[in-house]
């Protein structure tokens, strides 16, 4: 079955583009939801029947590792997995969210066939 | 790191590895010493600034059609003036850019932290860096027109 994707950047045009890249991909997903920082992707994941999120790093009032730590907290969402697609790919920033339970790591900036070969796998 | 020849030579394969890949649009280095830029004009500038081991801003700045036209490649749709989704795809070059020039500079990546991108634009406005600074300025070569990279880093 298709799985509900959450894409969770402070960036329109990066979500908007992450969007494209999964579609050119030719990934098998179903909807796709969107929450521009760490906050706004608890509601959507306690509200929405989501099965996967692709969250950024770097961002505003509560940014991907905040996110990683609070969902964790939350026995409800805490094992829906979450994928990170940021500029911030360096080992400490990357295993730390691993170690927050992260499933992987895909750098931007990317292309659609780099987002097929590491997330596909997962969707 | 590092030389400032070095440094260039790898900012310049991240940007064009941005917009070969992510924008979709050819672009190359634009031939000639490393300009001065003066005040700019009807243009658009992205910044992240970088703190930490190494201190700094990365700014990318486009002149307005060459802004409009990375944005609606980028996009996959027609934009023909500057609005919220120029600043955030300039933006998000920026930071992109900056995310690069992080791992450039440190490949662990925790000690250097990349701040969230901003954008200014107008008719006309300058940029003046308080410290004492090793800058470069490398310009790019677009179907449209030129825009510039701009890295300045603290001594």
């Amino acid at each position: 079955m298709a799985k509900n994707v959450l894409l969770v950047d402070d960036s329109s045009t990066m979500r908007k583009i992450i969007s494209r890249s999964l579609r050119q991909a030719g990934l098998d997903f179903g909807e796709i939801y969107e929450a521009g920082d760490g906050q706004e992707a608890l509601v959507m994941l306690e509200k929405e029947s989501i099965d996967i999120v692709l969250s950024d790093i770097n961002m505003p009032n509560m940014n991907g590792i905040e996110f990683l730590r609070e969902k964790a907290n939350r026995p409800a969402i805490k094992d829906i997995p979450v994928f990170m697609i940021s500029t911030e790919t360096g080992e400490d920033i990357i295993g730390e969210a691993k170690s927050l339970g992260a499933i992987g790591a895909l750098k931007k900036p990317f292309t659609p066939d780099k987002v097929n070969e590491v997330l596909g796998p997962f969707i | 790191m590092n030389s400032c020849i070095e440094l260039s030579d790898k900012l310049i394969e991240s940007t064009i590895e941005i917009f070969t890949g992510m924008v979709m649009m050819e672009i190359s280095v634009a031939p000639g010493p490393m300009p001065k830029l003066g005040p700019l004009r009807k243009s658009i500038t992205g910044m992240v600034g970088l703190a930490g081991i190494h201190k700094g801003v990365l700014a990318v700045h486009f002149p307005y059609q060459v802004a409009t036209a990375v944005t609606s490649n980028f996009l996959g749709m027609e934009v023909e003036e500057i609005n919220d989704d120029v600043q955030d795809a300039i933006g998000e070059i920026a930071n992109m850019l900056g995310g690069n020039l992080k791992t450039i500079l440190s490949d662990r990546g925790k000690d250097i932290q990349l701040s969230l991108p901003s954008t200014i634009y107008g008719d006309e406005y300058s940029l003046a860096s308080q410290a004492d600074v090793d800058q470069i300025i490398l310009p790019f070569q677009t179907p449209v027109g030129i825009f510039y990279v701009e890295v300045e880093l603290e001594r």
